[in-house]
Formats: structure tokens, sequence, C-alpha cells
């Protein structure tokens, strides 16, 4: 009986390459999910933010209903923050598979072609504001 | 009443912003990139332009670049609100003529505090 040789670069590559595909799954999966909860969010807020001020029995309740409506419209920004940044960690991957398909070239695509990070944010505290 | 053109292509963007200044008095005309911001602001006056930079078709550098050679547009205060906080392309947007640079996610206290200092 013949023995079964396996080359391990090609296991590995096979093994980068599908966890390169899960990824990209999950990728997608999670765009989905926050475009479904961030119109969903939008969707409530409209309705919250034209109701609520009307309910306001006095000056510290009107006060209150609108920080909170402010802090809302501060974290609601969250689907735009978080859909660039999935679109960019797409495209790091696209380049990522390249690399994998390609792993004897010299050169280095993924720094080649991929752009800096568009959001370096963390957190959802309002951003800096420059005057020029 | 004063007209603000907001352009974003995140349509949840373009509601926090339009939320925001219309509670605050504006009149908001929205465009979802630099082109058909462009396009609406020769066919109306704006007393101000709130632009987002990473766009399709045109982004919002080029928008205020394009926009500060009409003459309309001279002396319209135009800010850039992104997600884009490297030196580099603050440098950009005020070589092109941008007021000012807003780094996203905005608050709307703050936001409105920066345009009712220069908007005109």
């Amino acid at each position: 009986m013949e023995n079964l040789i396996i080359d391990p670069t090609t296991a590995a590559q096979r093994g980068a390459a599908r966890e390169c595909q899960a990824i990209a799954a999950d990728l997608e999966r999670l765009k989905v999910l926050l475009a479904e909860a961030g119109d969903k969010l939008l969707a409530s807020f409209n309705v919250v933010g034209a109701v609520a001020p009307a309910l306001a029995r006095d000056e510290r309740e009107r006060r209150q209903i609108g920080g909170a409506v402010a802090s809302a419209v501060t974290a609601l920004q969250f689907q735009d923050m978080a859909t660039q940044l999935t679109a960019h960690a797409q495209r790091r991957l696209a380049v990522l598979q390249d690399l994998v398909a390609t792993l004897a070239q010299e050169t280095d695509p993924l720094l080649a072609t991929t752009r800096l990070q568009p959001v370096k944010q963390a957190g959802m505290g309002a951003g800096s504001i420059d005057l020029f | 009443m004063q007209s603000i053109l907001a352009v974003d292509d995140s349509a949840s963007m373009r509601q926090m912003v339009s939320f925001t200044l219309k509670g605050a008095g504006y009149n908001v005309i929205e465009a979802a990139d630099g082109q058909e911001a462009l396009d609406k602001a020769r066919q109306q006056h704006i007393d101000l332009v709130l632009t987002d930079q990473n766009m399709p078709r045109m982004d919002g550098i080029t928008l205020v670049r394009q926009l500060r050679a009409l003459a309309p547009f001279v002396a319209t205060p135009m800010l850039i609100l992104t997600t884009e906080s490297s030196d580099e392309m603050k440098a950009q947007g005020r070589a092109a003529g941008a007021t000012g640079w807003l780094v996203k996610p905005f608050d709307p206290a703050k936001l409105l505090d920066v345009i009712r200092r220069v908007i005109k």
C-alpha cells in the first residue's frame, strides 16, 4: 500500500484559506446584524424623539429628556462607524486571502494595497473638533 | 431660516445630523455623496456645508475644493464630519478650504455650538 504524504506547507495554506473563508462569512453576518439593529433602533428613536419632549411635566424633566435624546443621537452613530470598520476588515481579509494564495510572493500586498484604518475611535464618546 | 447642506453616504448619519439641525431651527438639505451635494449647491443658497469625507463618487475634501472654486461659496463655512482623525487628512482638508474638522461621533450640543460660531 502506497504511503500518503501530506505537504505541510500545502496543508497550512489550505487551513489558512479555510479560516479566511470562515472570517469572511462571520463579517457578512455581522454586517447584516448591524444593519438590522441599526434600522430598528433608528425607527424607535424617531418615535421616541418625536413624542418624548412633549411628555415632560416640568423644566427638570424637559432637560432630562433632552439630555437622553442627545446621548442617543451620539450613540446611534455606531452603525456608520461599525459599517466602515467591517468594510475595512473585509478589505484586509481579501488581501490576506490573496496573500495565502500567493505565499511565495516576495512583496507584501497587505501593506501595499490597503489604507490605514479609517476608524481609530475605540468608544462612542464624542470625537474631537478642530477649527482652522 | 438658514440652510445647511448635510452630506453623508450613511442614511443613519444623515438622519442624526438632520434631527439635530432641524431641532435647532435650521433648514437641512441632504445629499448622499459629494457629487449630489455639488449639484444641489449649484441650485440654491446654502449658508453652511457639513460633509462626510469618505463617500462614493466624490469625497468631502474634493467637494470642499470644488465648492470653494464657485463664487457663491468663497466665504461659506464648510465643516468636515468624519471618522478620519489623522493630522495628514486634517491638513488636506484645511488646504482644500475647509473651515473645520469634526471627528465622529458628534455630540449634538457641541456640533450646534460650532455651527453657531462659524455660520454667518
